[in-house]
């Protein structure tokens, strides 16, 4: 099953300071047609020239120093609205509760399979 | 009593648990001795005592001190479990990623083969990855005898880390870490020194979970100490403690913390001299504690740099 987009695809970064999530997810979400982005940390995204062109956000929510969800702030207050999935290995089930009604797209928990993943991500794109 | 008292027995003493017409409950200590007076049947002399509060106050404290024990242990395995599910949900998160990849690249027209083959080579590193907490986990709580390997502090700091890393998330603590890259390897028990280091990092999370002015910043560092020293410290921003309590410290009465993870301050101490090394605490400029610790180099032909007797 093929899912080209048009020229050009859209870009998905993900933030995730675990390495098998980094090294799995992308090729995952090229398979979708997309492309993808890896970062080891929200500050390296921040940091990086990726950040307008992303058309949506996969977030790990706990990371060693800046979390997703003050990623998610920070962006805020930049006004960059980038459509969000959040991604968690917690198993704590009131998160999803919590950051949909902030206006996160969709909240995950590993594993999580690759057609929800779908579901989300295509959701998300709808947004942008 | 009367039956003693008819076989000759002279001194008594007795406690009773009354239950009053309003259904409240008594406690009487009673006691009480013969007199021998001019007339055949013995008399007694005797005091009866309302110990009805000191006993109640009695019951009450083990009550608190078991439930205290109970909630502890819970508090402890459930922390745990969080941290174990986080570390294994990563790997076993990579495992159906991949797989399902796999599927997409198998299913691709024409199918992606060699993209699949990488597929499963990385799940069959995820499944390993997996194994390695566990075996990490295992052999951070088994009791085992002191084994010495060449130990690198940082990397053993990173993996502990790593395992509190929910812990700390969830107490709002700010984990910064500055473990040097180049640090020399210590020659000693690995899992006993990552217990001394779980201790730490524990202590200073419970030092600060009253803050609420100042973010909760928790620092642990690895550096050398000298030409022939590898040093660690914790360090926190909590309530600090003062000079009394810091002597008094490590003290085996201080490690009556019912804390089935870690081990107590006078341990971790004892377990750090058996490195021939030293563990201290002094108090911060600003808010808060500072514990550290430090251990002799393996030199390099293969001998701790001072003898280190294994028991």
């Amino acid at each position: 099953m093929s899912a080209e987009g048009v020229v050009p695809r859209s870009l998905v970064s993900i933030v995730d300071d675990d390495e098998s999530v980094r090294e799995s997810l992308p090729e995952l979400i090229r398979q979708f047609g997309l492309d993808a982005r890896t970062f080891a940390s929200a500050e390296a995204f921040l940091a990086s020239e990726f950040v307008n062109d992303t058309s949506c956000l996969v977030l790990d929510i706990a990371m060693p120093g800046m979390s997703g969800t003050d990623l998610w702030q920070e962006l805020t207050k930049r006004r960059q609205m980038i459509p969000i999935v959040f991604i968690t290995a917690s198993g704590d089930r009131s998160i999803r509760r919590r950051v949909l009604a902030e206006g996160a797209v969709e909240c995950l928990f590993k594993p999580f399979s690759g057609t929800a993943l779908r579901e989300a991500l295509n959701a998300a794109l709808q947004l942008r | 009593m009367a039956e003693r008292a008819q076989r000759g027995e002279s001194y008594f003493e007795y406690e009773h648990r009354l239950v009053m017409p309003d259904s409240s409950l008594k406690h009487l200590h009673l006691i009480a001795h013969a007199v021998h007076g001019e007339n055949d049947p013995p008399q007694y002399v005797g005091a009866v005592q309302d110990v009805t509060r000191r006993r109640l106050a009695e019951e009450a404290l083990d009550k608190a001190r078991s439930e205290l024990a109970h909630v502890s242990r819970l508090t402890t395995l459930s922390s745990l479990t969080a941290s174990i599910a986080h570390e294994v949900n990563q790997p076993l998160s990579g495992v159906v990623t991949n797989a399902d990849a796999c599927l997409w690249m198998l299913d691709a027209d024409p199918p992606k083969l060699e993209d699949a083959r990488d597929s499963v080579r990385r799940i069959i590193r995820d499944g390993n990855r997996a194994a390695d907490v566990i075996t990490r986990l295992r052999a951070l709580f088994s009791k085992r005898a002191f084994t010495l390997e060449p130990v690198n502090l940082s990397e053993a700091a990173l993996e502990v880390v790593a395992l509190t890393l929910n812990d700390l998330q969830r107490n709002r603590v700010v984990l910064g870490s500055e473990l040097a890259d180049d640090l020399p390897v210590v020659a000693g028990d690995r899992v006993q020194l990552q217990q001394v280091i779980l201790n730490l990092l524990r202590n200073a999370v419970d030092a600060m979970i009253h803050v609420d002015d100042r973010p909760r910043r928790l620092l642990i560092r690895t550096e050398r100490e000298g030409a022939d020293a590898v040093r660690l410290t914790v360090k926190d921003a909590g309530i600090g403690l003062d000079r009394q309590t810091m002597n008094k410290l490590f003290d085996a009465f201080y490690t009556t913390k019912s804390d089935g993870m870690g081990i107590g301050l006078s341990i971790s101490r004892s377990i750090i001299e058996r490195h021939q090394g030293r563990l201290w605490v002094e108090p911060n400029e600003g808010p808060g504690t500072t514990f550290a610790f430090s251990i002799p180099c393996l030199v390099e032909n293969g001998a701790a740099a001072t003898d280190t007797k294994v028991s």
